[in-house]
């Protein structure tokens, strides 16, 4: 088949992408998971929609392609571009333009004036060996009425379709949007309305911006979408430890769970088969079914909601007993801006003034091991750390040890 | 379906094509140019000959289109339902959209669906009227491209009184804050908006005048340890940033960050939270500044 820069289906290219833009050393014999020349024709996909973005290095093992992206420096996620490059038929783009334009005088037609009406007045301008086929026109207006681009109506026994109705001013949303369209889990859809609005440089710049997500967005929206209907799914998770084998599990899914600072999203839901709360990251799921409507999703819900008060981050650890942990820190006079610090980072528990030098931070949590990284931000002003777990006390002393180790001696000891 | 060919840059490109079709004023040149500037590098090797050799029956050998009216596509219900969503989003309070037209669609999400759970506690009060005129003063000013007055509280206190041209408004997700970016010949500022006290719109501006100096950037380079999947970990956090990755041998990899400068305090806690798995290896003065903070800890210990 020949080279298209368009694609059927977003799972194939989802993988390369990510490995294009988080890793970025790989060289093309490394990418195993396809044959080489499915890895030239997804690079060349990359290359062409993300333009600029894509670089090169090479090195021993050859020509390394990655992303790289100063997301402070752009106004537009530019992996959306990945979303506006599906395929279709000569018949999809045909009949897109026909039926709109048919009915853009606002008079309602059957399927029979709109099939006459193909013929007569477009395809008679031209010698094409396209059909009209009457049963992909009325898949293609039963396909237009689902997305919400028409509208139907019975007049005795013929359907009659129409457009939907429009008169949102986007004009009036363009900036809010164009905020939004890189602020929100779903941003996505924000860019293909831009598409619709005359563009204009955007007025916004985001920090901390993490733009992996947008990868994401098939299974987010469906998985959005159950929730608003509080339905079950069924989910097709494929983990790096399961080595591309997919595994199925049926939950209740209730909130998505989103780090501000590392982008990564999970699903918080009640997992039938476990009995119990649990998260699944997006970037392992391939595929999200909606399900049927859940009865008792109060309950889950609240399960949910109780489960997440002692969560650090997303993990719960080994045993579902609770850590106790208490960190007492120093602060010298003139940096009340470290207990600022601890007041609003801190995701649970409390911190309490012992005296105007030092402050103790203590919590519950499932798994204190998920706060070690947190914990090391305060390194140099830590004078107290206690954990009813052994093994986080232990591990974030042998830490700061290899790192006195890697850091010790003379300055020259770490050129 | 979110995945939808109609939300395709290739549909956007015919329907630009067409529309100066139904004008009668299309090209062969101008039909290369629409292609190029709406469609993908590559794309100008399929729509035109897809469109002239009849593939597509919408353009006729002379450039002219069946079609009778320039081509229009209603909003589909999943973007309607992803407006009404914004609607109920506190940061929506500070943009004034119409919302005719969304009276009877349900949002696709309420903003308790989604948790931030590492996000800052003191982020912006969007629902405060004073923050609101400021930030929709700023967004008028950047829109007009006029200079403002602001009156700030610095960070000891101090209230400031700054003419400025205004640049770009920056949106933290983590701080969930605001700043507003200012440009002038001599030095470049940034004011978090909580802190404008007073904000007011000034005459416009000229291009000699608008001159963003672009901030000061660093180099901060890496060895990575890949334990405790700290190779995912790392790229991931330093995602945002300007970065390459280089494979030193089966679990060492060098890891070169671009940043700016005043970000470099952060920075440096940030490279503290992985603990061992990543040591500093320029520039200098981080070492020491790693040096200096892992070395009271070692005493404190002790």
């Amino acid at each position: 088949m020949a080279y298209s820069e368009l694609i059927k289906n977003f799972e194939c290219i989802r993988d390369y992408m990510r490995q294009f833009y988080v890793y970025g050393f790989k060289n093309r014999s490394e990418y195993d998971a396809k044959s080489a020349r499915s890895y030239d024709n997804e690079r060349r996909r990359i290359e062409s929609w993300m333009g600029d973005y894509m670089s090169f290095h090479r090195d021993a093992g050859g020509k390394n392609v990655f992303l790289s992206v100063d997301s402070l420096n752009i106004s537009a996620n530019p992996l959306y571009q990945a979303f506006k490059a599906k395929s279709f038929t000569p018949g999809d783009i045909t009949f897109h333009f026909y039926i709109l334009d048919i009915l853009a005088d606002g008079k309602g037609r059957s399927v029979r004036e709109i099939l006459e009406e193909t013929a007569q007045k477009y395809l008679f301008c031209f010698q094409t060996e396209q059909g009209l086929d009457e049963s992909t026109v009325r898949k293609k207006l039963k396909e237009y009425e689902g997305l919400g681009l028409l509208k139907s109506e019975k007049h005795g026994r013929e359907l009659f379709y129409n457009r939907a109705e429009d008169c949102i001013d986007l004009e009036s949303w363009r900036e809010a949007i164009a905020f939004f369209s890189e602020e929100d889990p779903l941003g996505v859809i924000g860019s293909y309305l831009l598409d619709k609005t005359q563009a204009k440089s955007s007025r916004f710049s985001f920090k901390h911006h993490y733009i992996l997500h947008a990868l994401d967005s098939e299974v987010l929206c469906s998985i959005l979408l159950a929730i608003s209907e509080n339905r079950c799914a069924e989910l097709t998770v494929v983990t790096p430890r399961s080595r591309g084998k997919a595994r199925m599990h049926t939950v209740f899914p209730w909130k998505m769970l989103i780090s501000t600072q590392t982008g990564r999203q999970y699903m918080l839901c009640y997992h039938y088969r476990f009995r119990r709360p649990m998260t699944f990251r997006l970037d392992n799921l391939c595929k999200v079914k909606a399900g049927a409507q859940e009865r008792q999703a109060k309950k889950y819900g609240n399960w949910c909601e109780k489960y997440r008060e002692n969560l650090w981050g997303v993990a719960t650890g080994v045993e579902p007993a609770l850590d106790h942990l208490e960190m007492t820190i120093h602060v010298d006079g003139g940096e009340e801006y470290i207990v600022e610090r601890l007041e609003r980072e801190k995701r649970c528990g409390s911190v309490e003034a012992m005296d105007p030098s030092t402050y103790r931070f203590s919590t519950d949590v499932y798994d204190a091991a998920e706060m070690l990284p947190w914990l090391r931000t305060f390194i140099g002003r830590i004078v107290k750390f206690k954990c009813t777990n052994p093994d986080v006390v232990h591990t974030f002393y042998s830490d700061l040890a290899a790192m006195g180790e890697l850091y010790g001696g003379d300055e020259d000891a770490v050129q | 379906m979110l995945f939808s060919e109609v939300y395709g840059s290739y549909y956007g490109a015919v329907a630009a094509v067409l529309t100066q079709a139904v004008d009668g004023t299309l090209t062969g040149e101008e039909l290369e140019k629409i292609v190029q500037e709406k469609g993908f590098a590559e794309s100008v090797l399929a729509i035109p000959a897809a469109l002239r050799d009849g593939t597509w029956p919408l353009l006729t050998t002379e450039l002219t289109t069946p079609l009778c009216h320039k081509p229009t596509m209603p909003l589909t219900t999943l973007q309607k339902r992803w407006l009404k969503s914004l609607l109920t989003d506190p940061r929506m309070a500070l943009f004034s959209p119409s919302i005719a037209g969304l009276e009877n669609i349900e949002p696709l999400y309420t903003p308790d669906v989604f948790v931030y759970f590492d996000r800052y506690g003191d982020g912006d009060p969007y629902h405060n009227p004073q923050y609101i005129a400021h930030f929709r003063t700023i967004l008028t000013a950047l829109r007009e491209e006029r200079k403002l007055q602001v009156t700030f509280d610095g960070h000891r206190g101090k209230k400031h009184s700054w003419e400025c041209i205004p640049y770009k408004l920056e949106y933290s997700s983590k701080d969930d804050k605001f700043r507003l970016v200012t440009s002038s010949p001599r030095s470049t500022l940034s004011i978090n908006l909580a802190r404008i006290r007073a904000c007011t719109m000034l005459e416009p501006y000229t291009q000699e005048e608008f001159r963003p100096i672009p901030p000061k950037k660093e180099t901060l380079v890496l060895e990575l340890r890949d334990e405790r999947n700290a190779l995912e970990r790392v790229m991931l956090h330093f995602s945002h940033l300007e970065k390459e990755t280089e494979r030193l041998d089966e679990s060492r990899y060098r890891v070169t960050l671009n940043y700016e400068r005043e970000d470099e305090t952060e920075l440096l806690i940030r490279v503290l939270s992985f603990g061992p798995v990543l040591r500093v290896i320029s520039p200098n003065r981080f070492i020491k500044k790693m040096r200096e903070r892992i070395e009271k800890q070692l005493r404190l210990r002790a």
